[in-house]
């Protein structure tokens, strides 16, 4: 064993690479097979759906992270702040968009399929929700309106 | 006044002994990284402690010419140890500490925490610590050869040191443990349970330097 050539550091990235490259995609099917028991069980899948997803991801999202992590120069006493406003950016303009479209297809899903079995069917709440991930900004400038109408205090 | 040989022969052998001592005191730090229970290392808490006596016993020499800026005149002896078995005993304590220590006794240690994380995930613990310790005992003389490269031979070599340390912490570590922290996230909320922390922890670990820095500006 030539402890020389060990060192701390090579340790704990081989194992990030482990995980992240080896573990976590192995890790993804059996979130898959979670979704799939819980769907037939009528239970809520979707995190086990989703986490299958991220496992696959781990790469992209670091990748995604470092890029939020590197808006500003790395003493810049704002980059913690930049950081997660990037990060909500991101969530907001460019991850519920496609949430957006998911939620239209599903209101079409509901509207054409299941309302001919059940007229009740949530298919406005899709719908709502798809216009809400659209609106996150909008939404975010009239709660902001509101409080500042607000400012003067009760008179 | 002349010093004793015997006493400049004494402070010799334990000067050369720093370095061994300081393999030790990263060994001992290896074990309290396990010891304190968590994945976090507590500021002040064993691992420090011992890792902060590593780098004083590192940079021992340069640490006492501060004494002299004190007007206490410390003439440390030069060259080799004039005492016979005073030198065979400081010859035998570094060969012990490298042959025995380092190059038998770590290695097995390491194995040893490697059982341990597969007995603290059976128990329900998390085994990344377990992991981590094993990989810090295994890495030792890496470690020492880093903290030494390190060591500016100048009177604030102490603190060189440990400045040096916090940059490869914040600047090769810590991104690489926002890897860890996203891993740890993302099974969190596949799992339904807490991950936003996780991310905000993960998003911090990349941007400890900045963290500095605006705590710097707050005061």
């Amino acid at each position: 064993m030539n402890l020389g050539n060990m060192s701390f550091d090579n340790g704990i990235l081989h194992l990030a690479n482990w995980m992240g490259n080896v573990i976590m995609p192995t890790l993804a099917a059996v979130f898959i097979i979670m979704a799939i028991l819980q769907f037939s069980k009528g239970q809520e899948f979707s995190h086990s759906m989703y986490g299958a997803l991220a496992c696959l991801l781990v790469s992209g999202l670091t990748r995604a992270f470092e890029t939020f992590a590197s808006q500003a120069a790395w003493n810049n006493p704002d980059l913690y702040w930049i950081t997660i406003r990037t990060l909500i950016d991101w969530v907001a303009n460019v991850i519920l968009p496609v949430y957006a479209a998911g939620q239209v297809a599903a209101m079409a899903l509901r509207l054409g399929i299941l309302s001919l079995v059940q007229p009740t069917s949530g298919w406005l709440r899709h719908f709502v929700t798809a216009a809400l991930c659209l609106m996150v900004s909008g939404l975010l400038r009239l709660a902001e309106f509101f409080v500042a109408q607000g400012g003067g205090g009760v008179t | 006044m002349t010093t004793l040989q015997l006493l400049n022969d004494i402070i010799s052998a334990l000067l050369l002994l720093a370095p061994s001592a300081a393999v030790l005191s990263l060994v001992i730090a290896g074990i309290s990284l396990r010891r304190e229970g968590t994945m976090t290392f507590a500021i002040g808490g064993g691992f420090t402690k011992w890792m902060f006596w590593a780098i004083v016993f590192l940079t021992l020499q340069p640490l006492l010419s501060w004494f002299t800026s004190f007007g206490v005149p410390v003439p440390l002896p030069g060259g080799g140890i004039a005492t016979g078995w005073l030198a065979s005993l400081q010859a035998d304590l570094a060969q012990f500490m490298t042959n025995f220590v380092v190059l038998r006794l770590v290695p097995t240690l390491a194995a040893f925490f490697v059982l341990r994380a597969i007995l603290d995930a059976a128990s329900g613990q998390h085994p990344l610590p377990s992991v981590l310790a094993a990989m810090f005992l295994l890495g030792t003389q890496t470690t020492y050869n880093l903290l030494q490269s390190y060591n500016t031979g100048t009177r604030y070599a102490t603190v060189d040191v440990l400045d040096s340390v916090w940059n490869h912490l914040v600047g090769t570590i810590m991104p690489i443990a926002a890897v860890l922290a996203l891993i740890g996230a993302i099974l969190n909320f596949a799992t339904r349970k807490p991950f936003t922390r996780l991310v905000a922890v993960a998003l911090a670990l990349l941007t400890v330097s900045a963290i500095w820095k605006l705590l710097v500006s707050m005061m």
